[in-house]
């Protein structure tokens, strides 16, 4: 805290120059690479290795579309966070009413229920591969969670978890010592193919639901508040959320590219974390299967410490019950009662006999990918409103994509409930 | 005019309503309700309505209905209703500017967000009186009142109460309101700063920068003090220079020197240029201290006196100066060459003969702290000996400030309040 501020005066004060613009950055970076970082969670890995180990290099074309969807959500997130100084569940509630408000944070509520269980069921797999039960593993993980965030020790912790993100570096320097055809990759970009088969579909709104997930929305624009980024520092902000978006975009590239080599050619199904895991044999070899579940394990503790209390945020301001972790039990019963119970319901039905953990963990992000354009259409009217935004309203491309991304996703959701049922 | 209105109202009994012209057909539906703008209970004077095919907005005015209950009917014809034409200043629209926003509880002193709104009856008016900022008026918005109220009852013999706050301890943050400086300033300096403080940490910037335009300097300044450092930077920034000025210098030296030192060069200088030039040399001074030793915790807002004063004297400076001071607990006593001498406490003088010299009363041994000494050390002279300010000198024994305990407070728990 004191650091920051001494570095903003230095960097304020070494007049025009490109140290000042850099020195700047580094002061402003965070809210899109944090976010970025957390967006690789258990659900995500999960869903990017499914994509390669089961459709093989023919789905990773949807990478390109879904990182300038992403670029384009994410930007609209930090635009408004910065002009209006509010939360996006503020905004919601300020301009539809309580009624609008309340049905969408119980349906943001059982969502963001998907993501917690989904994080948890990444614990659990994780650290079955050392051998840890997760009667144990699970119990222990929550209230640790639980109790870093309550106690306030979790912003120094944040940096050990970013620290530990450099495990996703395993799959790049895997994805490149396996020497894939890369003529072949780059044709797959080319010529896009998808057919309408619901499990493609599923895996294509699972990979939207991973990589542009609802509750990331709301985490990056209360993270942009709270930073209290001004107008004029804006343009930092944005480069550092587009940094973000491609950060994300990298990883699940090679992710998807290493699974596609390894486990589709050699017929592989990843029912568990150690089919995964193998993944990362030509790399780690024998011990693939622990640098496998580290990375898991980190990435699902990571965003298990930010995802409910992030949701227990966005609930308590659209509703209007006092929130903060500075405040007591009894002046904030609502927020201290949502973030528990949050995290112990989600452990708690993680150590349900039996699951299959890998399907729970990519089923949740594919209900991200369906709950996403209600939470589009939402952020678009807000976002086009003038008195809200002045002058900072999105222009006709951003639009464009956006509603294209609204539209694609209520399409494909609707197409696919037309098909299974 | 009887209305046959029942004897009170809710907002969202109102809100989307349907209503029927004298002859009994549909004429339009409710989109917004207008009080006027005055104190303590307003006037509900109309409705903005939405009619006729193109859905245009139009001005109901309160006169024109014939009755509430059972349906809204009015006294003639629909299509004379006129084009909505209010200037804000006379008038709120509660849907834009009250309805769901955040609003500052000055009663309760926190920040709550509003759920319903509260109507009495006065004789053929509506008045509005209490905003509901409880779980009830939210079920209520969302219909589910009575399911939730029978489920409860059903399950917990339960009655969920309504939480109302009065209209009078209202102080609306967003739209004209702010403008209506005599309304808001009112309300809120009757705010503890401390309160108004964790108010203004609580609400987004726009508003706060609205908030230090409505308050007065005096108010405005004592509750940037108990503000946290971040959020005091960021307001002083995009606050107009001249008000900056005027509140910093309003402020404690200490706090001043704290918050603009934590300002760019360049900024602080500008606010400096517009003070007062007495305190702003006094700032500048205090601004050479670095943050952590004694000097930079010092205030220069003190009473010094020479020892040949008499006790009289001295308390009638203590009395005239006292609005200006950070300490009122001890007067200082210094040579012709500003050399620290001693320290009378206000229990000296109060106890004292009125012709006695300050001289007299002097302790034999005076505490001070050198200017470079560090927090720590200061901190554990002051739980050392127990005082509730210490004197602050240079290498030669001048006196060059003071050190009060809640500034040793901040340095002890600085997240704390």
């Amino acid at each position: 805290m004191r650091m920051e501020k001494d570095y903003k005066k230095l960097v304020s004060s070494s007049g025009r120059s490109l140290w000042r613009t850099i020195g700047l950055f580094f002061i402003l970076m965070g809210p899109g690479i944090i976010t970025s970082n957390v967006d690789n969670d258990a659900g995500g890995i999960t869903t990017y290795s499914l994509a390669g180990s089961e459709f093989g290099l023919k789905l990773i074309w949807t990478l390109i579309p879904i990182m300038i969807a992403l670029i384009v959500v994410q930007e609209m997130c930090a635009r408004m966070g910065v002009v209006t100084g509010k939360g996006l569940s503020d905004l919601i509630r300020e301009k539809f009413g309580a009624k609008i408000t309340l049905y969408l944070m119980i349906g943001m509520f059982l969502t963001n229920m998907g993501n917690v269980i989904s994080e948890f069921a990444g614990v659990a797999a994780g650290m079955e591969v050392f051998g840890v039960d997760k009667f144990i593993s699970v119990p222990l993980s929550a209230f640790l969670v639980w109790w870093m965030v309550v106690k306030g020790t979790y912003k120094s912790v944040e940096k050990a978890f970013l620290v530990a993100c450099i495990f996703y570096l395993s799959y790049v320097i895997t994805g490149i010592i396996i020497k894939p055809n890369w003529d072949n990759v780059v044709h797959q970009f080319l010529h896009p193919q998808m057919s309408l088969h619901p499990t493609e579909m599923t895996m294509v709104i699972g990979l939207v639901g991973t990589t542009i997930a609802p509750w990331m929305q709301f985490y990056l624009q209360a993270s942009v508040v709270e930073k209290g980024i001004k107008l004029e520092e804006y343009k930092f902000a944005r480069f550092d959320v587009i940094m973000g978006s491609i950060v994300v975009h990298v990883v699940a590239f090679f992710i998807i590219l290493v699974c596609a080599e390894t486990l589709f050619k050699n017929g592989v199904k990843v029912e568990t974390a150690k089919d995964a895991a193998l993944s990362l044999a030509p790399l780690a070899g024998k011990y693939c299967t622990y640098l496998f579940a580290f990375g898991l394990v980190n990435a699902s503790l990571f965003a298990a410490s930010i995802l409910p209390l992030s949701t227990t945020y966005l609930i308590c301001e659209g509703l209007g019950w006092e929130v903060g972790i500075d405040k007591k039990f009894v002046e904030a019963p609502q927020f201290y009662g949502f973030y528990s119970l949050m995290i112990f319901l989600g452990a708690g039905i993680i150590l349900y006999p039996n699951l299959p953990l890998i399907q729970i963990m990519y089923l949740s992000q594919v209900l991200n990918g369906m709950v996403l354009p209600a939470v589009l259409i939402f952020m678009l009217l807000l976002i086009n409103d003038k008195k809200l935004m002045m002058g900072y309203k999105n222009g006709p491309v951003f639009n464009a994509i956006a509603w294209v991304t609204t539209l694609v996703m209520i399409g494909l959701t609707l197409l696919l409930l037309i098909q299974t049922i | 005019m009887n209305q046959r209105l029942k004897d009170f109202y809710f907002f969202s009994r109102f809100l989307n309503q349907k209503i029927y012209a004298a002859s009994g057909s549909k004429a339009a539906k409710i989109a917004d309700l207008i009080v006027e703008r005055a104190e303590p209970y307003p006037r509900l004077i109309g409705f903005v309505v939405r009619a006729g095919r193109r859905d245009k907005k139009l001005f109901l005015p309160w006169e024109k209905i014939a009755f509430i209950e059972p349906q809204i009917t009015l006294s003639e014809d629909g299509s004379l209703l006129q084009k909505l034409s209010l200037s804000e200043k006379d008038y709120i629209l509660l849907r834009e500017e009250v309805m769901d926003k955040q609003i500052v509880d000055t009663y309760g002193a926190k920040v709550v967000r509003v759920n319903d709104l509260h109507f009495l009856r006065m004789d053929s008016h509506l008045r509005l009186v209490h905003v509901d900022v409880g779980f009830r008026g939210l079920m209520r918005r969302v219909g589910w009142e009575r399911g939730v109220d029978k489920a409860l009852r059903w399950l917990f013999s339960y009655d969920l109460p309504n939480q109302f706050i009065s209209w009078k301890y209202v102080q609306l943050l967003t739209g004209s309101d702010l403008l209506q400086l005599s309304v808001s300033q009112k309300k809120l300096s009757h705010l503890h700063p401390a309160d108004l403080a964790d108010i203004i940490e609580d609400l987004s910037s726009r508003e706060r920068s609205a908030i230090f335009h409505a308050l007065d300097t005096e108010t405005a300044a004592d509750a940037m003090e108990e503000i946290d450092p971040k959020i005091q930077k960021a307001i002083i920034e995009t606050i107009p220079v001249e008000k900056a000025s005027d509140i910093v210098e309003e402020m404690s030296p200490s706090d001043a020197a704290d918050l603009l030192g934590d300002l760019t060069e360049e900024k602080a200088e500008k606010i400096l240029e517009g003070m007062e030039q007495e305190k702003a040399e006094d700032l500048r001074e205090l601004l050479e201290h670095p943050d952590e030793t004694a000097g930079g915790l010092m205030t220069t807002a003190y009473l010094q006196l020479t020892g040949d004063v008499a006790v009289e004297t001295a308390m009638a400076r203590l009395r005239a100066e006292s609005p200006e001071l950070d300490i009122i607990d001890y007067i200082y006593v210094v040579d012709h060459e500003e050399v620290l001498q001693g320290v009378v406490s206000i229990r000296n003088l109060l106890t004292a003969q009125s012709q006695q010299l300050l001289s007299g009363l002097l302790a034999p041994r005076v505490v001070s702290v050198k200017l470079d000494e560090n927090q720590k050390e200061v901190v554990e002279a002051f739980a050392k000996y127990g005082f509730r300010a210490l004197p602050v000198v240079d290498a030669e024994n001048h006196l060059r400030g003071v050190i009060s305990f809640r500034s040793v407070l901040e340095v002890l728990a600085p997240d704390a309040g």
